[in-house]
């Protein structure tokens, strides 16, 4: 039985269908990465699985039920939108949300004080909200989403402001809720951290899921004609090399697919004689060239 | 429900803690008390020194009295005459405006607190004219208009003849002594005065509790929807809940500071003696409070929670004003009559009816079908209200951006 199932969603607002027949299964125990570009659909079919919004059509079922009540308290959720009370004290807020959830003043607190000291807040306790720095908001906005130890959490964009530092930090306590058991689901464009962190993916595009499944199982899909390139000079002569298709050129690494006119071998040796070959790979694509593959063209 | 006190509680503890909350608490009745205290006492304040008034007195006749007049009436504490008349001299050529113009400038000069100008014909005239800086200063015009009438009565009544003490005792002063009276049951129900001031303490209470809370609503809808924590908030309680603490803990906001505020109140209606209504009436009273306090507050949710701009929240708050003051308005031609037909039909119309017999009550208590059904014509806008209000909230609270229209407010009503 899956942790959550959306069956068949679908939500459709003035003149647009934000959500059209999406569904997904999530496990405990699992990262689900719930991609897509801006304006997909994907705060919606997040708002419609947290109960926030009602489907127009479809269902959401929790643990193999219909949503009720009770279930709110099961849930996590971190908005991309960040904000807090600007003008209440750090403990209170997090206190709030926390009982909010169902827990008791005492049992939050105690939690509360646990969680500021992982995350090196212990000191602001009592300081208002907006003396705090954006990053340190966010962090306590984190605490928020995971305080009352749910079984689902949503986390949108949870690692943007961070520094790396603390990105590990969360990275860490994500692979921790994960070994627990927990459900995690996990919206962003950052094709690099999904790629790293989630088991499952799904993407949406125009309100649609134009691709699903296990990570690894998605990258074969694709084929292992992918060229990972690695290099000194200039690269710009890339685009006009023959058989490399759907390139994307940074500074110093390129990715590519292979045509059928020419073998790596042969590029290669075209490259090589251009720049200097650091590193030249093939393999399955990256989940950055997946994504612009799918909905490259679209935007 | 658990939740919706959740919320209500955090709304009503934060709120009640914050700075901006507790200046208004004890600021508020020191305001009040002294606008109310302070002009009286300013104003029967004695003069310190002795004030001196020019005159130019073409009649001739009028100093001698005028001044002795002022000397017996008017004193200082001190027991030196308050008022002092100085003549300024004509010059040889009896020439008034020359007379003006050195008693303009002493005038300004401050020498002097002001001149008058008796005419010849002051026994057939009506006015005398009296010039000052400070004209403005009305204790010191009445006085000088009261002596100068006096003095020119008297003289009219000697040349008829009469004896000068006759006409002492005929032009007698009568001064009033006001006593107060205290309260002593009955009688004050039906003193009109009496009756007004409770249902316009009753009005002023209503409009005050609205519009604070009301205000308070709109900008806590205002602030979670731009800090967005709304989102987080709705993921964790329902917006029933969510709503219904937000009305709870904001009401009971308004319910404190007016609280505070009554009981200054009533400590300062009980040593004034002012009767308030009858237990019944009172209790009346506060299921229509009650009750009419929510339908606008419902109004309030459902006008506040699309908005997502400062100054759409200052507009609508101030056209959800006008609605409440205009009862208010209404309420002086009501109170003429309060039994009037008109009156028993506005009765029922929900947004008035707790104003409308707030100034009934206290006068005649309607009859008992007019209570039954007025209340439950009330209490079902109320319950329909909320339920509008619900609807709307649930979805226009997560919009941000464009306001919606009328027609996707319908929109939102239909959806399940």
């Amino acid at each position: 039985m899956s942790m959550l199932s959306a069956i068949h969603l679908r939500k459709e607002y003035a003149n647009v269908v934000a959500v059209d027949d999406v569904s997904l299964n999530v496990e405990g125990g699992e990262i689900f990465g719930l991609l897509g570009p801006n304006g997909a659909g994907k705060t919606t079919t997040i708002r419609m699985i947290m109960n926030i919004i009602a489907p127009d059509r479809g269902e959401v079922q929790f643990k193999g039920r219909a949503f009720d009540e009770t279930a709110r308290n099961s849930f996590g959720y971190l908005p991309e939108e960040r904000g807090l009370y600007r003008k209440n004290r750090l403990l209170n807020t997090i206190v709030y949300f926390a009982t909010l959830k169902g827990m008791t003043v005492a049992e939050a607190k105690r939690r509360a004080y646990d969680w500021l000291k992982r995350f090196d807040l212990l000191a602001y306790y009592d300081r208002k909200v907006e003396e705090l720095s954006k990053g340190n908001q966010q962090k306590v906005q984190f605490i928020i989403s995971i305080i009352h130890d749910p079984a689902l959490v949503i986390l949108d964009e949870p690692f943007s402001g961070l520094d790396p530092v603390n990105q590990i930090l969360l990275k860490d306590i994500l692979l921790e809720l994960k070994q627990r058991g927990k459900a995690l689901i996990f919206s962003t464009h950052m094709m690099e951290q999904a790629e790293k962190l989630c088991d499952k993916i799904c993407l949406i595009s125009k309100g649609k899921v134009v691709l699903e499944g296990g990570l690894s199982e998605v990258k074969q899909r694709f084929g292992t004609n992918t060229v990972q390139l690695e290099f000194d000079g200039d690269g710009s002569f890339l685009s006009k090399v023959r058989s490399v298709e759907h390139l994307i050129l940074y500074e110093n690494t390129a990715e590519f697919e292979i045509g059928s006119q020419s073998g790596p071998g042969e590029i290669l040796r075209e490259i090589a004689q251009r720049v200097n070959v650091k590193r030249f790979e093939l393999r399955e694509p990256s989940l950055q060239s997946i994504f612009l593959k799918m909905v490259g063209h679209e935007g | 429900m658990t939740k919706a006190f959740t919320v209500a509680r955090w709304e009503y503890i934060e709120k009640v803690k914050s700075k901006a909350f507790l200046i208004t608490l004890f600021l508020m009745p020191i305001i009040m008390i002294s606008f109310g205290v302070i002009p009286s006492l300013l104003a029967s304040r004695p003069d310190k020194d002795s004030k001196i008034i020019g005159i130019i007195d073409l009649n001739g006749e009028i100093v001698q009295p005028l001044s002795k007049y002022l000397d017996e009436r008017y004193k200082l504490p001190d027991g030196r005459p308050n008022y002092v008349l100085r003549t300024i001299q004509l010059s040889p050529d009896s020439n008034v405006n020359s007379a003006k113009i050195s008693a303009d400038s002493i005038t300004t000069g401050g020498e002097i607190e002001g001149y008058l100008v008796i005419n010849k014909s002051i026994m057939v005239d009506t006015t005398v004219d009296y010039h000052s800086l400070n004209v403005g200063n009305f204790r010191v015009t009445e006085r000088l208009s009261k002596t100068l009438r006096d003095v020119v009565v008297e003289k009219k009544l000697l040349t008829q003849g009469l004896d000068p003490v006759r006409i002492k005792e005929l032009t007698r002063q009568i001064d009033l002594r006001t006593i107060k009276l205290s309260k002593s049951g009955k009688e004050e129900e039906s003193g009109f005065e009496q009756a007004f001031f409770s249902s316009y303490v009753f009005m002023m209470m209503m409009l005050f509790l609205v519009m604070t809370s009301g205000q308070l609503l709109v900008r806590s809808m205002l602030e979670e929807k731009s800090n967005r924590v709304i989102e987080v908030l709705m993921s964790s309680c329902s917006a029933t809940d969510l709503m219904a603490g937000k009305i709870i803990g904001l009401s009971g906001l308004g319910f404190t500071q007016l609280g505070f505020w009554a009981l200054i109140g009533i400590a300062i209606s009980l040593k004034f003696a002012i009767t308030l209504v009858s237990f019944t009436s009172a209790l009346l009273l506060l299921v229509y409070f009650v009750l009419g306090y929510l339908l606008y507050a419902a109004i309030f949710v459902a006008a506040g929670s699309p908005v997502s701009t400062e100054q759409e929240a200052q507009q609508i708050t101030s056209y959800l004003t006008i609605v409440l003051v205009l009862p208010i308005v209404l309420s002086l031609p009501i109170m003429q009559d309060p039994n009037s037909l008109m009156v028993k039909v506005l009765s029922f119309i929900p947004l008035l009816t707790p104003t409308m017999m707030a100034m009934r009550i206290p006068i005649q208590v309607p009859s008992v079908f007019e209570i039954l059904v007025s209340i439950s014509i009330l209490f079902l806008s109320t319950i329909g209200a909320m339920w509008i209000a619900g609807k709307i909230f649930r979805t226009a609270i997560l919009i941000t951006g464009k306001r919606p229209g009328l027609h996707e407010l319908f929109r939102l009503l239909r959806t399940p």
